[in-house]
């Protein structure tokens, strides 16, 4: 088994989310084997590795929506399951990777993510309405707050359901997938508002992409392999060490271009 | 043994009521078949009732005129015909009802209207009438409402009396011999069983039901079984008549290739199954029937 | 692409700008709302005037009434009609909660078996009512009402507790057919034993608008209230489960408590209309689809309109069960089934037409 290799520089920033030998499975089968992991506030870490090797149940778990067989969450300095339901859903926002269809406007779904800042009954609130707006105009999807969703596009959708997650407002953001089913330039806007957040307002941002391009835009990289933690750190050591290869289990190149890290496909037979 | 209990305490009533006067101004209280006390404080005039047996009760003392409508079913006699139908017995229609101001309205155990018409300030009274008893039952208690209860009393003795007399007549023209039957009430097949009103009276003829009594009043048989116990008679709807030869088994029944079939009109039958003053007719009936057709 | 990013000139401004938007979408609800309460004033008026009476005879009571035309009047047609606006409200309510918590649109009011308890209270009070055994007899002294509601809860807990208590929707699902089945096999072998009750119980089961008088009317009412409470309270919780469930979870929702709290609101109220007037089909079904074909809610939106929705349609069915063979009465039940199954054949068809 390949040890995890975790870096001095993991311990930079505060950690407001964290685990610990964390354990999860389904039914029979084994996900994360005794993953340790901290995620900083105001860096973006991007979790990447092939199809199936655990990077959603990785951050369900941490946003407390999947059970743990052993091992330890910690969120901003507490036990995960020690935290009310609702303190908990107002510091931990998640997007999930498939979402429903569902007949409400976009400005009704972004407002859902303001659930657990109103009471109960959720008045509507001066802060709920600048939260919307300002989530919506960050992802551009302002134009449509009136529209149902049932007749958006795939790509403005997900913008609505981006801005969702945005509008709680909390200091960790665990994002599965953002970039699904946007087109190239609305997929840079994404990454910037990524990095804007981690920059400006100082959010844990955990996101799992696929595209290696834009996940190699992170501050760190967590990198799993298909059975176990290859290793986190900054981009610059997952490259040295090779980490990428070791995951996939074949030769990553990533070139370095104009300062950004790209993904070059072997396409030469 | 409830029964003449019943009719001890129903008696003494009447006595009392008898010896007070002729002129009905007493209040006295009965208890229906709900259970619930009802008090009557003078005669009902207008009476409304909702059950053919209590209808022809009503008019065999004599209280046609007092009544003002019935349900769809009542049909006998005449004059009751051509009154205004207050629906069936399930679906009773309450706006008729309210709009003819009845005092008194009768109905039988299974109606739920009986809350409505309380709500409504009507005065209801409920009656069962399902087995024999229940006739002279019935007609006391409507006898002792209406004021009429000599009448009622000379009527309970004549059906009495005649009911008797047939069913000897029947016994000792057959010797003593007892032929089974078998009544079948629907194509199901339902039969009537002996604690039903109808297998009463066919047990007052002298007859055995091949139905015993534990099955219940209406059993929804296997067909096998009336093959089994092979009756002398059977008593069916003159449309199910034809194709019994068809039913498995049942052609080779002696009943039915010597065609021993009891069949009669919707008029007959009405007086076999409604427990009412008509009974005696009914049996007579049922026993002409089975002076012709029993071996 | 993304316009620019974050910069909100005043929070004042911000907010006026989302109102401004929100308000297309108030207008729409409020006239639906005005529409419908008009058509249901309307409805009351004609079942005013609709009975065994002529219209011309009705007409005349209103305006020269005698104490008869009181009574039928103000004591029998105005608390039925009433009471049947309450019944179609609850039922639309509670078939509107119900497809929201399943997450599905074909989900009804009675699907945790609430039907088939009442059919078998019913059976069971039927054959108490001059049974020798004890323990029946105060099954016959609740009374048809009393016993279809209790009847009703009993197969809701039944399904459950088969659910074991997970409450979640494929399980409860599935219970509410074994326990519907189970109790319906029940019945039947009730009936076998005693099949003189058979017709009572048909005539109930049916449903009938015949027996509501004011006492069902307060019964009826309170009953919407209270099921209005839980119901309008998770309304942004059904707006969430439309997302995921995940995604409701993190969003700090206690799934657990919402389905029980929803289903608790649906077997009350539907116990409480079966109770009443026997079981009614298609409504809690159609007013949920009839408000979403015609307005764009969420779903605090949907709990007001597909009760108010539902009102109607029972009146209107409860009007033509009045009217159409006259003096005689059809069963209401039998009318909402005609109605709700043209509807649906025309979904159906507009569905193969539009793909």
């Amino acid at each position: 088994m390949v040890e995890a290799r975790a870096t001095s520089g993991a311990q930079q920033g505060r950690a407001v989310l964290s685990c610990h030998d964390l354990t999860v499975g389904y039914g029979t089968r084994q996900v994360l084997d005794r993953v340790s992991l901290n995620f900083a506030a105001a860096k973006w870490h991007a979790v990447v590795g092939p199809n199936g090797c655990g990077k959603s149940t990785l951050l369900r778990a941490l946003a407390g929506l999947h059970g743990v067989r052993s091992g330890s969450i910690s969120l901003c300095g507490r036990p995960l399951s020690a935290w009310p339901r609702r303190a908990r859903a107002r510091r931990l926002a998640w997007l999930a990777q498939h979402a429903g269809i569902t007949d409400l406007t976009g400005a009704e779904v972004v407002r859902l993510g303001r659930l657990a800042h109103g009471g109960w009954l959720a008045a509507r609130q001066m802060e709920d309405d600048v939260a919307i707006r300002r989530a919506m105009v960050a992802t551009g999807s302002w134009d449509w707050a009136e529209r149902r969703l049932s007749s958006l596009s795939g790509g403005e959708r997900q913008r609505i359901y981006l801005a969702r997650a945005l509008a709680v407002e909390a200091p960790v953001l665990l994002l599965d997938e953002p970039t699904t089913h946007l087109d190239p330039p609305h997929q840079e806007d994404v990454v910037r508002l990524l990095r804007a957040q981690a920059d400006g307002c100082e959010v844990c941002v955990v996101s799992a992409i696929h595209d290696l391009s834009l996940a190699l835009a992170a501050d760190r990289v967590i990198v799993m392999g298909r059975h176990q933690l290859i290793g986190h750190g900054t981009v610059h050591e997952a490259l040295a060490g090779g980490w990428l290869s070791a995951a996939f289990e074949t030769p990553i190149d990533v070139v370095d271009y104009k300062g950004t890290h790209l993904w070059r496909p072997a396409l030469d037979p | 043994m409830k029964g003449t209990r019943l009719a001890t305490v129903l008696l003494l009533v009447l006595a009392v009521a008898v010896a007070a006067s002729a002129a009905h101004a007493e209040a006295f209280v009965l208890r229906d078949d709900a259970a619930r006390q009802v008090s009557f404080t003078r005669d009902p005039q207008r009476i409304i009732t909702m059950l053919p047996s209590l209808t022809e009760t009503v008019c065999a003392l004599d209280a046609c005129d007092r009544l003002v409508a019935t349900d769809r079913y009542s049909n006998y006699p005449a004059q009751a015909e051509a009154l205004p139908k207050a629906g069936g017995l399930d679906d009773v229609i309450l706006e008729l009802i309210v709009s003819l101001r009845p005092d008194l309205v009768l109905l039988s155990r299974s109606q739920r209207i009986t809350e409505r018409l309380a709500d409504l300030g009507i005065q209801s009274f409920v009656l069962n009438s399902e087995s024999y008893a229940d006739i002279a039952r019935s007609i006391q208690i409507i006898g002792r409402i209406l004021g009429a209860s000599a009448r009622a009393d000379t009527l309970k003795r004549h059906i009495a009396a005649t009911v008797e007399d047939i069913g000897a007549r029947a016994l000792a023209q057959r010797q003593g011999l007892k032929p089974s039957v078998y009544f079948e009430v629907d194509r199901a097949p339902y039969a009537a069983g002996p604690a039903s009103f109808i297998g009463e009276l066919l047990t007052r003829l002298g007859t055995r039901n091949i139905v015993t009594a534990d099955l219940g009043p209406f059993p929804k048989l296997n067909p096998e079984y009336v093959v089994r116990h092979p009756p002398d008679v059977i008593f069916v709807a003159a449309s199910d008549a034809e194709q019994l030869a068809e039913r498995p088994g049942w052609g080779q029944l002696r009943a039915v290739k010597e065609r021993r079939f009891c069949s009669f009109t919707s008029r007959v039958t009405d007086t076999i199954v409604r427990p009412g003053p008509r009974v005696a007719e009914g049996m007579q009936a049922l026993a002409g029937c089975l002076a012709r057709v029993a071996p | 692409m993304f316009g620019a990013r974050g910069t909100v000139s005043t929070p004042r401004a911000a907010v006026l700008a989302n109102r401004a938007t929100r308000l297309g979408a108030a207008n729409g609800m409020a006239l639906w709302l005005m529409g419908c309460g008009v058509l249901t004033l309307l409805l009351t008026a004609c079942s005013l005037v609709i009975g065994t009476s002529s219209i011309e005879t009705s007409w005349h009571w209103l305006w020269m009434p005698d104490e008869q035309s009181a009574v039928v009047l103000w004591q029998i047609r105005l608390p039925r009609t009433l009471g049947a606006w309450c019944v179609g409200a609850l039922l639309g309510l509670c078939g509107a909660t119900a497809q929201g918590l399943f997450r599905n649109p074909l989900a009804e009011p009675y699907l945790l078996g609430t039907a088939s308890g009442a059919a078998l209270g019913v059976a069971i009070s039927l054959i108490a009512v001059d049974s020798t055994i004890g323990e029946l007899a105060w099954a016959g002294r609740l009374g048809l009402t009393g016993a279809a509601c209790i009847g009703a809860i009993g197969a809701t807990f039944l399904t459950i507790a088969l659910s074991r208590g997970v409450l979640q929707t494929t399980r409860l699902l599935l219970a509410g057919i074994v326990v519907a089945s189970v109790l319906a096999a029940a019945t039947s072998l009730i009936l076998l034993t005693k099949p003189d009750i058979f017709r009572a119980m048909q005539t109930f089961l049916l449903g009938s608008t015949a027996f509501l008088g004011w006492p069902s009317v307060a019964l009826l009412g309170s009953v919407l209230g209270i099921c209005l409470v839980p119901g309008l309270l998770w309304s942004r919780g059904l707006d969430a489960l439309t997302l995921g469930e995940d995604t409701a979870r993190s969003l700090g929702l206690s799934l657990p408590i919402l389905r029980l709290a929803l289903l608790g609101m649906i077997s009350l109220g539907t116990a409480a209309t079966v109770g009443e007037v026997g079981v009614v089909m298609f409504v809690g079904l159609m007013a949920p689809h009839v408000v979403r074909e015609t307005l764009s809610v969420n779903h605090r939106q949907l709990l007001i309109a597909a009760p108010v929705c539902g009102g109607a349609l029972l009146q209107a069915a409860d009007l033509l069960c009045r009217w159409i063979i006259r003096p005689a009465e059809l069963p209401v039940g039998a009318v909402t089934a005609c109605v709700g199954g043209a509807y649906l054949v025309w979904l159906l068809w507009r569905r193969n037409r539009d793909a």
